[in-house]
């Protein structure tokens, strides 16, 4: 079996992420976060932990405070096993998200930062990080009659009675469809969205990203599903298409769990 | 002891692998113990391997794919097994030099093919048992045939279940091989087990259409209707993806149920739920069951043959509901639901009694079990000769026909064939 440096991590329900790991002969080691540069750009931002030892021979430890949250992106975790030590990317071993699930029944405050450990496809530890100024959460979505509703939840900001839910075309900021929000039980809101209103006139293929707006002027919010355990759901929150005229629309969540629509020619 | 396990493929992911790893991890802290996976796709074991254990491969197909041998069919496995596609006259040579050559006082098989390989090819000097991981009811007639010949020059045959073991005692004739049932084991979990404060019911293992995903869905749309902030979380990857998506679609439960995608470890998963389920329409034994009690959740299943039922004290640990019926496992999943209290003791109790199941009791069986069918044929292990005196006779017949079988391999190949049509 590989000696590959593999570490269990918990996070709890106020942002703090502790690890675990077991490092054999390792003298002041210290463990790397390093935020995952765009594609061909330097890396640049980084956060160092030291390892404490925990008492059993050579197990190691470390605590991501909450404080200050990391910035948004994707982190991934590397060790150092001494002073002058080759940084060695980590592997994920346990990682005891289950403080995270009910994540979004808690009420958040501006700003709304978020952390959650994950196993990258390549198969190595890495924690996705998510700071906005505000952030709409977005839960149940019914899709009925050719529209599709939406409940969501604000946190960061408040939602005036002029609030609106606003699609924006992707690529073009100056097209947009806005929909009244309007109240529901226990906080949330709820606006529906006619998929008729989302498809082109020539059939093209396009996609909307979903915000909200919460007063006349104010900035707008992405509406996404940040808040529990899962890093990435694109490939498991899977939502119905439905066919409009020569459209197939259908909602989803993107690599970075913001929620978009995407609108492609049928058949 | 010097052991040694004889698996299909070591670098996949599935019910066997994982109980082979774990039973050989456990082994590993008091025994010499390798893993010889005869086929090998990728460059590390999807799950996770105790250090100690030694793993091998005999077939790689990353390069040897298109070896002019691998293209030809496998004449010792046998083509009635499942996996026969898979074998080939390259795998026949590299299964059959390794059992020659082979440095381990006990090899073990874990699938009826490699248990043949095992029977037909491993010298006098090793201990033989064949371990099955699936039924005898339901392995197919062309396989029974040729399995009631080979079975025969075993020493030991372990099945998962006592039932199993039953069926093989009353409908085959296995003089003098000792058939026994050798549970799966599941690890000491690492983490604090689920708290039953959770409101997600899992589910895990492939998507192929025994495991009836299916109705399960169907089973929590019940659940839904009267617990809308519930969820079904399904782990697992296979043929039936596409199918579960539509049926997710056609019931409306794309805020309910998700498809997961596989996940390793479970343990991790499994302690977010508070219900794990099965509604298998066959469970040789029910590794994933174990796996979710020992994370304290308990596990409403069906009771299909045969390891549920042997699992699961009904209505103690988890429920026991009548195979293929989507109402019953409605009903018992919502009972659960409804009742914080009934599932957080259930769920106490199910942590308890799958404690049975921990590599420390199911390993001291095995080492018994080897260690016994050792003295039974009068070696003490390996290297050591058997004492003069002891006739073959101890050793059961099977042990005079082996010897026959090498000295006309091919015409005792020929006859099994032949038992298969």
């Amino acid at each position: 079996m590989s000696t590959e440096p593999r570490a269990d991590c918990r996070a709890d329900t106020g942002g703090e992420v502790t690890f675990r790991l077991r490092l054999p002969s390792a003298t002041h080691p210290r463990l790397l976060l390093a935020l995952r540069p765009k594609k061909g750009r330097p890396e640049q931002k980084t956060r160092t932990l030291d390892l404490e030892p925990t008492g059993d021979d050579g197990a190691f430890g470390a605590v991501l405070e909450p404080e200050p949250p990391l910035e948004e992106g994707r982190w991934d975790a590397y060790v150092l096993r001494g002073p002058d030590a080759e940084r060695e990317r980590l592997r994920p071993g346990l990682r005891d998200v289950r403080a995270l699930v009910d994540g979004g029944s808690r009420d958040r405050s501006s700003p709304v930062a978020v952390r959650v450990p994950y196993t990258t496809l390549d198969g190595f530890l890495s924690l996705r990080a998510w700071r906005r100024t505000a952030h709409a959460e977005a839960g149940a979505i019914a899709i009925a009659d050719g529209a599709m509703t939406v409940r969501v939840r604000p946190h960061g900001a408040t939602l005036s009675a002029a609030a609106v839910a606003l699609l924006r075309l992707r690529g073009d900021k100056d097209t947009v469809r806005d929909v009244p929000v309007r109240p529901a039980e226990d906080g949330d809101f709820t606006f529906t969205v006619d998929y008729g209103a989302l498809v082109a006139e020539n059939g093209g293929a396009r996609v909307w990203n979903v915000f909200l707006r919460p007063a006349p002027g104010a900035p707008l919010i992405r509406v996404g599903r940040i808040l529990d355990d899962l890093a990435d759901r694109k490939g498991s929150f899977v939502y119905p298409q439905v066919t409009v005229g020569g459209s197939v629309v259908r909602p989803y969540y993107t690599v970075d769990n913001d929620l978009s629509v995407e609108v492609t020619a049928a058949g | 002891m010097k052991i040694s396990f004889l698996l299909h493929n070591a670098y996949a992911i599935g019910g066997t692998i994982a109980t082979t790893f774990n039973l050989a991890g456990a082994l590993a802290q008091r025994h010499d113990v390798e893993i010889v996976s005869v086929l090998r796709n990728r460059e590390r074991p999807s799950l996770t391997l105790h250090p100690r254990v030694r793993l091998r491969a005999l077939v790689d197909l990353r390069h040897e794919e298109d070896h002019p041998l691998h293209g030809r069919p496998a004449k010792v496995f046998p083509s009635a097994e499942y996996r026969h596609g898979q074998y080939s006259e390259l795998t026949d040579q590299r299964i059959g030099a390794c059992l020659q050559d082979i440095d381990a006082d006990v090899v073990v098989g874990t699938r009826p093919g490699l248990n043949v390989h095992l029977a037909l090819q491993a010298p006098d000097r090793v201990l033989r048992v064949g371990q099955e991981h699936l039924t005898l009811d339901n392995h197919h007639a062309g396989l029974r045939t040729v399995l009631r010949r080979a079975y025969r020059r075993l020493d030991v045959l372990t099945t998962v279940t006592r039932a199993d073991a039953d069926s093989y005692r009353r409908k085959m004739r296995l003089p003098g091989v000792r058939v026994e049932a050798l549970p799966n084991s599941v690890p000491d979990p690492t983490l604090s087990p689920a708290d039953g404060t959770g409101r997600i019911v899992i589910a895990a293992g492939r998507l192929v259409p025994v495991k009836r995903y299916d109705l399960i869905i169907d089973a929590f749309a019940r659940v839904v209707a009267e617990h809308p902030d519930w969820q079904l979380r399904i782990y697992g990857r296979g043929e039936e993806k596409a199918g579960l998506r539509a049926r997710i679609e056609q019931l409306g439960l794309w805020n309910n149920v998700f498809l997961m995608g596989a996940a390793t470890p479970m343990e991790a998963e499994w302690v977010k739920g508070s219900i794990g389920v099965c509604a298998s329409d066959f469970e040789p034994f029910g590794m994933t069951i174990v796996e979710a009690m020992r994370c304290g959740l308990p596990v409403v299943s069906t009771d299909c043959p045969y390891g549920p039922g042997e699992i699961i004290e009904d209505g103690v640990d988890g429920r026991l509901v009548p195979p293929g019926d989507a109402a019953a496992l409605g009903a018992a999943l919502l009972d659960l639901v409804r009742d914080d209290e009934r599932r957080r003791r259930m769920g106490g109790a199910a942590l308890a009694d799958a404690r049975r199941f921990a590599p420390g009791p199911v390993v001291a069986q095995a080492e018994r079990l080897f260690q016994e069918a050792i003295e039974a044929r009068g070696g003490a292990g390996h290297g050591t000769p058997a004492p003069a005196g002891l006739p073959h006779t101890l050793r059961t017949g099977g042990y005079a026909a082996r010897d026959l079988v090498r000295a006309a391999a091919s015409g005792a190949l020929r006859t099994v064939r032949k038992g298969r049509r």
